[in-house]
């Protein structure tokens, strides 16, 4: 009858391969300066996506208007820090602060829309048309940051793949609407909440649904050493 | 837990965050010394949490958290404690592992209620069994030659699976995903039909 093979024994010879093959790695750096990195260069490209569709006409009204810069500051938030927080995610026992940290911005977006909707009700009326093209550029916009950014994220450890790949359509496409923003002739608050806001949660949502695939653990090609 | 318990602890865990930070810049004795000394740590955390893990199926765990701490040594923060780190990656495996088990578990069972609805000749007529037989041997067809190996040796002649790693020369996990294969081919060829 043959023997079986002890298992602490194929553990022993694990750690000895391992041990043997190692070889020095860099730290990562800190989720706050991989996410800042991350988005800078997707504010890059989309002023530059924003140049090549071509500026809104009346883009230098809306630099002035305090309400349009709210809006679209606590949008840039919502998207920077989804970021950082799906790095945050791949970094075991790392703050907890930094994983709630899109809570805030993403309150006050909605909040600033909230009360678009209020006030567009008083004055001017609520009208809602379809406007999927919202949803196309988007997508379009977001997705070579939500390409650039899993690739950053593929580097860390996926803990928790669907909420932090969720996190990675969140920043994707909030920042692709941002730059949407800046050509696309949409203000109304309630066309604003459902079409681009929309957008954004449903990319989101879609994203995470595909978290586990895009976030693997990692393998290793030799996976077990047999003793 | 007394002063001395306390002192002995953090130094152990100062001690770790030292081997671990050498090994992130390649030291291999401290690496060595470091997942030599995690091992057994890991061990106890699994037995606490998944004390009806067999033997086998602790090792295996205790194997993928090394594994998986090896592939992202370069995500841990050296000023950072090491054992939250290391704690979260094992706690993170360990659930992953239990969705495995339960996965394999609920194959086997239909696997099991296959058998008996296809095997048992007081529960079909004649024909039901010739039918049923050609049906078995259909949902076999479709099979790779390592996926009817695994079915062979695993579930005809109910080896185990390091016995069966040791008839064919195949490993464990290999056999592990082959019958995984199997099943999932076996059952849809059958449901279908």
């Amino acid at each position: 009858m043959s023997t079986m093979p002890d298992p602490r024994a194929t553990t022993a010879a694990l750690i000895a391969r391992l041990a043997r093959d190692t070889q020095p790695v860099r730290p990562l750096s800190s989720p706050l300066r991989r996410g800042l990195l991350w988005g800078l260069a997707t504010l890059t490209f989309g002023a530059f996506m924003a140049w090549a569709v071509g500026l809104r006409p009346d883009m230098g009204q809306r630099l002035t208007d305090g309400h349009f810069l709210l809006e679209q500051g606590a949008a840039l938030a919502t998207g920077l820090s989804a970021a950082i927080a799906a790095l945050a995610l791949t970094i075991p026992a790392s703050a907890r602060a930094l994983r709630l940290l899109p809570v805030v911005p993403g309150a006050l977006w909605l909040g600033t829309l909230g009360w678009g909707c209020l006030r567009d009700a008083q004055t001017a009326g609520v009208q809602i048309t379809p406007d999927p093209a919202c949803f196309l550029y988007i997508a379009l916009i977001g997705s070579l940051p939500a390409a650039l950014l899993v690739s950053m994220l593929r580097k860390g450890v996926p803990l928790a793949p669907r909420l932090t790949i969720a996190f990675a359509g969140l920043a994707a496409a909030g920042l692709g609407n941002v730059a949407l923003r800046f050509f696309h002739m949409q203000d109304g608050a309630l066309m604003v909440l459902i079409w681009q806001v929309g957008s954004v949660g449903l990319l989101a949502w879609l994203f995470g649904l595909a978290g586990r695939s895009m976030l693997p653990w990692p393998v290793l090609s030799t996976r077990r050493t047999r003793s | 837990m007394t002063a001395t318990g306390r002192q002995r602890n953090s130094l152990g865990a100062a001690g770790l965050n030292e081997l671990m930070r050498r090994s992130q810049q390649g030291d291999a004795d401290a690496y060595r010394l470091l997942l030599t000394r995690m091992a057994p740590r890991l061990r106890r955390m699994i037995v606490l949490r998944a004390p009806w893990l067999g033997r086998e199926d602790v090792e295996d765990v205790v194997q993928d958290i090394l594994l998986s701490l090896h592939l992202s040594r370069h995500a841990w923060d050296p000023d950072r404690p090491f054992l939250p780190w290391i704690a979260t990656i094992a706690r993170s495996r360990l659930a992953d592992h239990a969705r495995r088990h339960a996965r394999r578990t609920a194959i086997n069972i239909a696997a099991s209620d296959l058998a008996e609805t296809f095997c048992d000749p007081t529960t079909n007529k004649d024909a039901e069994v010739v039918v049923n037989l050609m049906s078995m041997r259909k949902a076999m067809l479709d099979l790779s030659p390592a996926e009817k190996q695994a079915v062979d040796h695993l579930r005809l002649r109910e080896l185990s699976l390091h016995q069966a790693a040791q008839t064919t020369g195949s490993t464990v996990p290999a056999l592990k995903v082959a019958i995984h294969r199997a099943m999932r081919k076996m059952k849809s060829v059958l449901w279908k039909d």
